[in-house]
């Protein structure tokens, strides 16, 4: 490929200096107050509200500064090491700042990157391409946007987002000798102890339900919630019903597909029928959806700002709800833990999760994050082992 | 869904649905609500099953299939405490609708939820259950009669695949019903094989699974037309073994072919058309010989392509005088522009003891003489009546 020779080329003329500097101005122009790239986002994205990009653009960037670049750098790539001259980039989803980091991490190791922007978000991958060239030429022109699907034979590694199907027809197509990193289906939860107010929760939860509308997987698919003294998961439903009902004015919901719509039909439909359960729901309309069940059973997975409150007993009947979701858990959100936080993340890592954070701040992963537990830069390279 | 629209500065009331039964009529208890004539049950099975008698050409009378499926709505929001709680939800608290296009609707996944029956029970004397593995919820319908599914399912069957035979002989691509008494499929094949099968036919899936060198060798030697019927999966099994051994049959003059089911990507999948071609060419049947039946483990009735009946080859399915199919916006919930694709939702009339107003995940659109099918909505879970026989094809070492 053509495309791929080039990136090869453009890929010569930079070292992590100017890369970090590039990519961290472009971070810089994407959360500064006002920002043009993400008021052209929220005009062009078409499945989030303007509102919700505005906010969550901004509030995912904090933090991806040009100092946490060069501190992951220098955590994750400390030795000698080659890194790909090209990496394929396939992206899935439509929720921006994944977009961004799914770039600007193989440039962060040294690789130029081709990348594929998904079906339902065209546009992040080629605004971030286009802030990086406002930035730096130089570097921008190691980034290509492109749909060709040789990148996948020919890159010197891959990177694919997409569902389990997805990530095992790319893999396929990628030699076995060539660094692989697939993210496929995952899901996160939260889980609320007894040592936090039920509506301090609530509103940390209902942000994280909120953000990008449920359609990540860091979206808390269920909200386990300590039931003593009973009652609390009925006042953290509640209040997390109110606090999606303030959410909706100020970062309401973007737009749904056909499919989506009966989706959440279905949801509800299902939640109401079950005996015991209590939904509370946006009047006449599907924006948002809480479900108070009534076992520790589990419900079907939320999403679309749907979420089942599940009341549990103890942190064992958490564990059981817990432990067998591990090929698929992702995140953990806590609150309330206090002293027991540390069995919270035994658990959550035997489930295979790979990140436990404080309620609200789920679907703000830090650029450093070992997203599905792996380092971010670390498996994209090849090592040398030095012995003298 | 979404009846409010969006402003700033709304107030929005929170809807609260409880799932609370006290206050509902006690089972048994025959009047309607706001103070409807009393209207039992069996009153109005006598009153479906008389239209299901009159057959498939029946006038489609508006006012008749209104006053029934009213009427049976209130039975079933009455005596049906799971989908009470789910009109409830719905804001259809009262029991009370204006016509038949108000009955709440159940998506299909309601039905892996809860036993959506207005009967106790111990009064069920079957359950028909999807496919699915033995980890996923599965739907069931649960019947405590089957006079009315029996009648629904004959009336059909009879008037798009043997109108113009007394009896002919089966040749079933699935299993028989003693194998998977669950399996509605199968039930249906049996049902209408004792009514309209000769002596000679036959299940040609059993526990070993599809033997298709004794299949393929009895269509061979066949002299007199058979009804081979079966699952899309199934075909698909035949077909490749018999291109794999070159073989082409030329089935006797005045066969038919049934075929249902989806493909769910677990094998090979072909469009309708393509397997539709596929059975002609090797089979040596004609297309308009060649019907898709559309079925749900949800709904008592089926529906099928008029094509045999008619001699023309459609991919329309006819909907049954019993049973209305609209094409909704699953946001509104209203009926979709004329010829644009919705979410098909079934209101049947056979299904008494359940819920008669069925939410499918199927894209469809109306059309004059009924529905087209234009697959499962993007997303939506895999489920159908031809996994079952596919996974029992795949646990028996695939066709032999």
């Amino acid at each position: 490929m053509r495309d791929l020779a080039e990136l090869a080329d453009a890929r010569l003329a930079l070292d992590p200096e100017r890369t970090i500097a590039a990519l961290a101005g472009a971070f810089a122009l994407w959360r500064a107050p006002g920002s043009e790239q993400r008021s052209r986002l929220a005009r062009e994205h078409g499945v989030f509200s303007p509102e919700m990009i505005d906010f969550g653009v901004e509030a995912a960037l904090e933090g991806w500064t040009a100092s946490a670049l060069e501190r992951l750098r220098a955590r994750e790539l400390s030795g000698i090491f080659s890194a790909p001259r090209v990496t394929s980039v396939w992206l899935a989803g439509s929720i921006p700042p994944a977009a961004f980091s799914a770039i600007a991490l193989p440039l962060l190791a040294g690789s130029a990157v081709y990348a594929k922007p998904s079906a339902a978000d065209p546009v992040s991958a080629r605004l971030f391409a286009e802030s990086l060239r406002a930035l730096d030429p130089g570097v921008a022109a190691a980034v290509r946007i492109g749909s060709d699907p040789k990148a996948l034979d020919e890159a010197d590694a891959v990177v694919a987002q997409g569902g389990d199907e997805t990530i095992a027809s790319i893999r396929s197509r990628v030699p076995p000798a060539r660094p692989f990193l697939g993210y496929g289906h995952k899901l996160s939860l939260a889980v609320i102890g007894a040592d936090v107010d039920p509506a301090t929760a609530a509103r940390s939860l209902a942000l994280d339900v909120a953000l990008w509308d449920g359609r990540g997987c860091l979206s808390p698919a269920w909200a386990l919630v300590c039931d003593s003294p009973r009652g609390r998961a009925a006042e953290v439903a509640h209040a997390l019903a109110s606090a999606l009902e303030e959410l909706e004015d100020r970062l309401p919901r973007g737009r749904l597909e056909t499919s989506e719509f009966a989706e959440l039909l279905e949801l509800r439909a299902r939640a109401a029928v079950r005996d015991g359960t209590r939904l509370e729901l946006a009047a006449g309309a599907s924006s948002w959806t809480v479900v108070l069940e009534s076992s520790e059973a589990r419900p079907p997975a939320g999403t679309l700002r749907f979420v089942s409150v599940i009341p549990v007993a103890d942190a064992d009947a958490a564990s059981r709800f817990i432990a067998p979701l591990a090929p698929h858990l992702s995140c953990v959100g806590h609150a309330g833990w206090g002293a027991n936080l540390s069995r919270l993340a035994a658990l959550a890592v035997a489930a295979g999760a790979s990140r436990l954070c404080p309620l609200g701040r789920m679907q703000l992963p830090p650029l450093d994050w070992n997203h599905d537990g792996q380092g971010p830069l670390r498996p994209l390279v090849r090592w040398l082992d030095l012995e003298s | 869904m979404d009846h409010a629209r969006r402003g700033t500065g709304r107030a929005r009331a929170r809807a609260h649905a409880a799932a609370d039964d006290r206050g509902a009529p006690a089972p048994g208890g025959d009047r309607g609500a706001g103070g409807a004539a009393r209207v039992t049950r069996a009153g109005l099975e006598r009153a479906i099953l008389t239209w299901i008698a009159e057959g498939v050409d029946a006038p489609a009378d508006e006012a008749r299939f209104d006053s029934l499926a009213v009427a049976l709505f209130r039975l079933q929001f009455q005596r049906g405490p799971a989908y009470r709680r789910l009109c409830a939800a719905f804001g259809a608290d009262s029991g009370v609708v204006g016509g038949w296009r108000d009955i709440p609707v159940v998506p299909t996944g309601a039905f892996k939820e809860a036993r959506l029956a207005i009967f106790p029970p111990e009064a069920t004397l079957r359950v028909f259950r999807t496919s699915g593995s033995t980890t996923e919820a599965r739907g069931a319908l649960h019947l405590d009669t089957l006079a009315l599914y029996d009648a629904s399912l004959l009336a059909t069957f009879r008037a798009y695949l043997c109108p113009d035979v007394e009896r002919i002989r089966f040749a079933v691509l699935a299993p028989a019903a003693d194998g998977v008494g669950d399996s509605s499929l199968s039930y249906m094949f049996e049902r209408a094989m004792r009514e309209l099968g000769t002596p000679e036919s036959r299940f040609w899936i059993g526990a070993a699974g599809l033997d298709l060198d004794a299949l393929s060798s009895e269509l061979a030697r066949l002299r007199e037309p058979i009804l081979l019927a079966g699952t899309a999966f199934a075909f698909v099994h035949l077909l490749d073994f018999l291109e794999s051994r070159g073989a082409r049959l030329a089935l006797p003059a005045g066969t038919r072919v049934m075929e249902t089911g989806g493909f769910k990507g677990r094998s090979r999948e072909l469009t309708r058309e393509e397997l539709h071609g596929a059975i002609a060419s090797r089979l040596g049947v004609p297309r308009a010989r060649i019907v898709n039946q559309y079925g749900m483990c949800e709904l008592a009735s089926q529906f099928y392509e008029a094509s045999l009946r008619t001699g023309r080859m459609t991919d329309v399915k006819s909907v049954p005088p019993w049973v209305r199919t609209r094409a909704l916006d699953p946001a509104t919930l209203r009926d979709v522009a004329p010829g644009e694709p919705g979410v098909l939702v079934h209101y049947d009339l056979a299904n008494t003891g359940s819920v008669l107003a069925v939410m499918t995940s199927d894209l469809g659109t109306i059309v004059e003489g009924g529905f087209r099918v234009h697959g499962r909505l993007r997303g939506a879970e895999a489920r159908g009546c031809s996994l079952a026989a596919d996974a029992l094809l795949s646990e028996t070492g695939a066709a032999r």
